[in-house]
């Protein structure tokens, strides 16, 4: 029982990791627009990633 | 399809392959108003670099960055669509949208494609762009939310790991526990909730302590007083390892309320993006002679003493005296009437409202600052302070309740003190922790935002903070007349044959003709399909038309237009309506009566708030006879016509005065005085534009008997709130004596609060279960 003393320091370290991930998103602006994220799984037949390299690709033309 | 417009979006959309939109979206995207210019080229102004800096950006490699505010966004299947069919427009490279903020982020290359194209093209999906401005106050809301979030997902995380902590030390509990472990866990507990209670609950503390300076007791005293010394009290206990410790309460309570706030203001702040504003009517571009030429030039160019051309169907850009031209302005900007006043040489144009009929020349006046519409706005922006402020339902308890709680708290301790005074502290804390109005601050939050959820799926828009308890409060209902009980256009209504024509063929005469005018008269007539085509058609501004056909002249227009060409017309039938004649040279054909036509479902309205017991009213700027008749055939009593918007404020605020709760049904610009006054009110906008619109509630989708619906939603949501408050104090009356005795270990305080909050928010969500209202498309 005495890795308690070692694992739990750990662990908090780890969630202060966590907690700076989560600050450094939300100051990135990731946590902007909650909505549009579940939709953007529905758009199955284009990926926004593939429509912009298309036009992408139409620029260069 | 409901509209031309309608079609062409869904031509588009089906064209380029987006048709899975249709599948996609939620809600209803608004019905695109008819433009009367152009489409392009209101555009055009905006490829002049001097009016882009505002909200473009050029990138290192010669791409443009732009930010458009988008009027019109109702889903995520919009944003969808746009980001859609945005990026499959050769030299767009990024396009995202942001439903949170109505915002469009684009990156293009200003080479291949202009702005002012990207305007256009979203303008045909259906939605308003304008450039994106950032002000202090949405930087402001943004900061804030940032902030919410960054505060609820701190408190996420520590509730996790001081639940794990909690977990081994209930185990200890029931189990038994050597000391020093004990005492580790409770040291780490102690630790990550104490930042907690730093980083999280300090909005708490705060707010409480900015209200108690002043005298409130708020929802948030009761809060701030149960975390702080749940954990102080913890703290104690872990220093002196005796007592008890709270930390996972404390901690838990923290992260269940700031999600209820966040997710309630997050259901009210997406449309409180878009506040009033009034100049966001003007048009962008102004027309100047300078130099001998017309030239285009961004409206904040245009100084006073300039000339400028204001074409038929545009906005008037500016306070102006007109120089030459006659035409006719529509002004329900200011007086919410639908009949324009015909201007001419030396009259006064006013910013904001709309020139129907012809090309006008007009010398400007002043900067918009001196306009009317811009006093208009300052009118809003007071009325707003002079709004009463009903206190929250939420507050008036919290103040009963931190009395009653601290009453309990000292009782128990005096008892405790004569019966075992070593318990005292323990015991006094534990009725402390148990009475944690958790539930009882989350009963209000939860059910605003379900309940606003539930309106914006039937086609209302919630915006104002604290409307709803002001709605279901309501005990005076008072409608604005022209576009609100009425449809707000003119429709035939009544035709009086003169010669020996049939009433079809009149008519017909008078659709032909009309067909050649773009007079608001006109669109009365538009769904008569005209027969032969007349020839040689005059119009005369502020008359009427005089045509050809089969050789024979014939008129159509007002009275004295009439008369001069056939003597033999007789006076119109009554003045209640507004009346046009037909006539050739010979003899008179037809008098065609036109009305504002009462709403259908005004009646059912009015009938369901008088049964609700509401008292109503009719306030009108309009001074016919037409106001009282409509409102006795409704049967609304209180009837005042011919009301300046001064006149209007002063009977809201007297209603007020009396103890009375205003709702205001208006609808839109020249109603935003009173509808910011009244206690709760409602635009009926078809809000195609929530910038201009200044209401709590915003009727998207133009069905009055949502005003009534609304307050019904208002009232269950009141009954909600109450049910929520009863569980809650009742939980913590039958928690309290259990508590006082010494019955109630730590643990299973911490799982009665779960519960009871849990039992609130899926009472709270109810209030979303209602079937969704079939829309009219």
């Amino acid at each position: 029982m005495d890795s308690l003393y070692l694992l739990i320091p750990v662990a908090l370290l780890l969630v202060a990791l966590g907690i700076k991930l989560l600050l450094w998103a939300i100051d990135n602006g990731q946590y902007e627009d909650l909505d549009k994220e579940a939709w953007r799984i529905l758009s199955d037949d284009k990926s926004p990633e593939r429509s912009d390299s298309e036009a992408e690709s139409k620029t260069d033309d | 399809m409901c509209c031309p417009g309608c079609q062409a979006v869904a031509a588009m959309i089906a064209g380029s392959g987006l048709d899975n939109f249709y599948r996609q979206r939620t809600a209803y995207s608004e019905r695109p108003a008819a433009s009367e210019t152009p489409v392009r080229e209101q555009y055009l102004i905006y490829d002049q670099p001097e009016l882009t800096d505002a909200f473009c950006q050029t990138q290192e490699d010669g791409s443009v960055s732009a930010r458009l505010l988008l009027g019109g966004i109702t889903c995520a299947a919009c944003t969808w669509l746009i980001e859609q069919s945005l990026a499959s427009v050769p030299g767009v490279t990024e396009a995202a949208v942001n439903l949170q903020q109505s915002r469009l982020d684009i990156r293009f290359d200003p080479l291949v494609l202009p702005l002012s194209e990207i305007f256009t093209r979203v303008d045909a999906l259906g939605y308003r762009p304008r450039p994106f401005q950032a002000s202090a106050r949405r930087e402001q809301m943004r900061a804030e939310y940032r902030a919410d979030l960054r505060r609820l997902g701190v408190a996420g995380f520590g509730m996790m790991q001081v639940g794990m902590f909690a977990v081994a030390l209930h185990a200890g509990d029931i189990q038994g526990i050597q000391e020093q472990y004990q005492g580790l866990l409770r040291s780490f507990s102690l630790l990550v909730s104490g930042f907690i209670v730093y980083y999280s609950a300090g909005t708490f503390f705060r707010t409480a302590w900015r209200h108690l300076k002043q005298g409130a007791l708020v929802m948030d005293l009761p809060v701030a007083l149960a975390i702080g010394l749940a954990w102080l009290a913890s703290a104690y206990a872990t220093v002196s390892g005796s007592g008890q410790v709270y930390f996972d309460s404390v901690v838990m309570f923290t992260f269940f309320l700031l999600l209820g706030r966040f997710l309630e203001a997050r259901v009210r702040q997406r449309h409180a993006n878009n506040w009033f504003d009034a100049e966001s009517a003007l048009p962008d571009a102004v027309s100047l002679r300078r130099d001998g030429r017309w030239i285009t030039v961004p409206r904040s160019q245009a100084d006073q003493g300039e000339v400028m051309l204001v074409q038929a169907g545009q906005t008037i850009p500016a306070d102006a005296r007109v120089l030459s031209g006659n035409s006719a302005v529509r002004e329900d900007t200011f007086n919410g009437e639908h009949l324009p006043r015909t201007v001419s040489i030396g009259d006064t144009i006013y910013a904001g409202t709309v020139n129907v009929e012809a090309a006008l020349e007009a010398e400007i006046l002043g900067s918009y600052a001196q306009s009317r519409l811009a006093a208009l706005q300052r009118s809003v922006e007071v009325a707003e302070t002079e709004k009463p402020r009903l206190a929250k339902m939420a507050d008036r308890i919290a103040s009963w309740f931190v009395a009653g709680v601290l009453l309990v708290t000292s009782a128990t301790a005096i008892a405790w003190w004569h019966i075992a005074p070593e318990q005292t502290l323990w015991v006094a804390l534990s009725v402390l922790v148990i009475s944690c109005p958790c539930a009882l601050a989350l009963a209000t939050p939860a059910a605003l935002a379900s309940a606003a959820s539930a309106l914006r799926a039937t086609g209302v828009i919630v915006r104002g903070e604290n409307a709803l308890e002001s709605l279901s409060r309501t005990t005076h209902l008072i409608f604005d007349k022209t576009g609100t009980l009425t449809e707000g256009k003119l429709a035939i209504s009544r035709v009086e044959l003169l010669g020996e024509l049939t009433e079809a063929r009149a008519l017909q005469l008078a659709a032909g003709l009309q067909h050649w005018s773009n007079h608001p008269v006109s669109k009365a007539f538009s769904h008569i399909q005209p027969g032969e085509v007349f020839q040689d058609v005059n119009y005369k501004v502020g008359a009427g038309l005089q045509g050809k056909l089969d050789g024979r002249q014939y008129r159509v227009g007002s009275e004295s237009f009439c008369r001069e060409f056939c003597p033999a017309l007789p006076p119109p039938p009554d003045e209640q309506r507004y009346w046009i004649a037909l006539c050739d040279a010979q003899s008179p054909l037809a008098w065609i009566g036109l009305d504002d036509t009462l709403r259908a479902e005004a009646k059912a309205v009015v009938r369901s708030a008088l049964t609700g017991g509401l008292e109503l009213g009719l306030l009108t700027g309009d001074s016919s006879p037409q106001g009282k008749l409509l409102a006795r055939e409704l049967g609304i009593d209180d009837v005042r016509t011919g009301m300046e918007p001064q006149q209007k404020m002063q009977r809201v605020q007297s209603l007020q005065a009396t103890g009375a709760v205003v709702c205001m049904v208006g609808d839109g610009l020249n109603d935003a005085p009173v509808l910011s006054l009244a206690d709760s009110s409602f635009a009926v906008a078809g809000a195609t534009d929530l910038a201009r619109t200044q209401a709590d509630f915003v009727i998207v989708d133009d069905v009055l008997t949502r005003v009534t619906d609304t307050w019904q939603k208002a009232r269950d949501c009141r009954r909600i709130i109450l049910q929520n408050f009863a569980w809650a104090l009742g939980y913590n009356l039958s928690a309290i004596p259990l508590a006082a005795t010494g019955h109630v270990p730590p643990w299973a305080a911490a799982i009665g609060m779960s519960l009871s909050s849990l039992l609130v928010v899926a009472n709270s969500l109810r209030l979303n279960r209602s079937p969704a209202k079939e829309k009219g498309l």
